[in-house]
């Protein structure tokens, strides 16, 4: 479904991601995770091309990105993306924020991605906040209609850039509970995060990465139990310690 | 002697409503007309391109650092050196346009860069076109911080159309000019002048404030 082959990206002369090579299967869930400015945001970002790669070859649905025959706008309807400051429309309620994209991009008459919208937010546990504008939302509840919007286009993929790094602890749990959901559906998902609860309840593989590599990759039970090698455990004992 | 003047004045009622007319009428159609421009030259500055960027901002400089009379004496007496012939008002009408449009670019292309790139790159996410992204994100909310100065930058523009006096047109100001030979009371037929722009002014000064209170009450006010 992705596959990143041989992929790299320099910001200025900062190698940002070194010769990444990764494939997601279908239906799989992938953790990533890293210390801060090691690359993992910048790696799910270029699967929609919100960052462009510098050589190599990424493959998103069996679509070469940067080649002149992708059509980068469609390719993205197949992509969600949920950013870690939830970016919602504030000019929008939950339900406009959820039915714009179908509505514009898809041509779904107004009515039917109303229906939609409506189910989707109320999945997400959000239907008494149908006509609420994202300021009179919570964190938690502004990351959950996040969701729903991306969830809204029917994506083939899932993308979540530190989903719940912004939230207050207490709210962190229920937009987690909706990603569970999300996965057990499942959705094929990129998640960069440090939630370890997340990565062993859905999670079929964690990928760690350091200063712009893949440092280790494997099943997340024996990622977190056993991390292969120095950076990793470092990594860990410093996440796990409080 | 006073009496006089004011009945002479009192004469001159239909020539001032001609002036004021004029000056409404020219101020409307190129505040339309500057407005529309003025949007599309903020859109096309922002819009990524960095030669036609560069290119509205050099034509703004010069604009905007050039005198309007000189701008408007360009126009009516250089043109038609080089077989482009124009009356007065199209003139007026034209300098008029072209210095909105400066100004309300800059006013615009402000609002949009205001907007946070997480929305654009939400709205790219989504799919949405360019131009979808615009008319649906981007510039609902580049709008509220767009049209305070907008409605401000109205007033400043009216009041530079008395400029076009200068060129014939029977403008208010040029009213002024032909009834102040005829009354000599330079003092009480320029408050006159004066009061008639107030009346096409006020109105939009007070629509500037209300909304400026509004966007204060949306963002929370500072107490300084």
């Amino acid at each position: 479904m992705i596959e990143f082959r041989g992929v790299n990206k320099w910001f200025g002369a900062l190698n940002v991601l070194k010769d990444i090579t990764l494939s997601v299967e279908p239906r799989e869930v992938v953790v990533v995770c890293g210390p801060s400015g090691s690359g993992k945001s910048t790696l799910i970002r270029c699967i929609n091309g919100l960052e462009a790669i510098k050589d190599g070859d990424l493959l998103v649905d069996s679509q070469r990105l940067g080649d002149p025959a992708t059509n980068m706008t469609q390719l993205r309807t197949e992509i969600g993306f949920v950013f870690q400051s939830f970016n919602l429309y504030p000019h929008k309620t939950a339900l406009e924020n959820v039915t714009l994209a179908p509505i514009h991009v898809r041509k779904i008459p107004r009515a039917e991605a109303e229906k939609a919208g409506r189910e989707l937010l109320a999945k997400v546990g959000l239907a008494d906040k149908v006509n609420a504008y994202p300021a009179q939302l919570s964190g938690g509840q502004q990351q959950r209609v996040a969701i729903a919007r991306s969830l809204g286009m029917r994506p083939k993929i899932m993308l979540f850039d530190e989903p719940t790094s912004a939230l207050d602890p207490e709210m962190i749990s229920e937009v987690l509970d909706v990603m569970v959901a999300v996965a057990e559906e499942g959705m094929t998902m990129m998640v960069v995060t440090h939630e370890m609860g997340f990565a062993r309840k859905v999670a079929q593989r964690v990928v760690f990465m350091d200063a712009g590599a893949i440092v280790e990759s494997g099943n997340p039970n024996e990622f977190f139990s056993h991390p292969k090698t120095d950076r990793s455990r470092a990594f860990l004992s410093k996440i796990l310690r409080h | 002697m006073i009496w006089q003047q004011l009945q002479s004045l009192a004469g001159s009622y239909p020539l001032a409503l001609r002036g004021l007319g004029m000056t409404v009428v020219l101020s409307l159609i190129s505040l339309v007309l500057g407005t529309l421009l003025g949007f599309g030259l903020g859109i096309l500055r922002t819009g990524g391109n960095r030669l036609i960027g560069s290119a509205i901002g050099a034509w703004i400089d010069l604009i905007r650092g050039t005198p309007f009379l000189v701008q408007i004496f360009l126009i009516f007496f250089i043109l038609p050196e080089f077989g482009v012939e124009l009356d007065a008002f199209t003139a007026g009408v034209i300098a008029l346009t072209n210095l909105a449009a400066c100004f309300i670019c800059e006013i615009v292309a402000a609002g949009i860069r205001s907007v946070p790139t997480g929305q654009v790159e939400a709205a790219l996410a989504s799919g949405l076109s360019r131009w979808q992204r615009l008319r649906q994100v981007v510039l609902p909310q580049a709008m509220r911080i767009v049209l305070p100065p907008l409605v401000g930058q109205y007033v400043l523009l009216i009041k530079d159309s008395s400029v076009v006096s200068a060129i014939g047109l029977t403008d208010l100001t040029r009213v002024g000019w032909l009834v102040v030979q005829r009354v000599p009371n330079g003092l009480l037929v320029f408050f006159l002048v004066g009061v008639g722009y107030f009346m096409v002014c006020y109105p939009l000064i007070m629509l500037a404030r209300r909304l400026e209170r509004r966007m204060g009450a949306v963002h929370g006010e500072v107490q300084l």
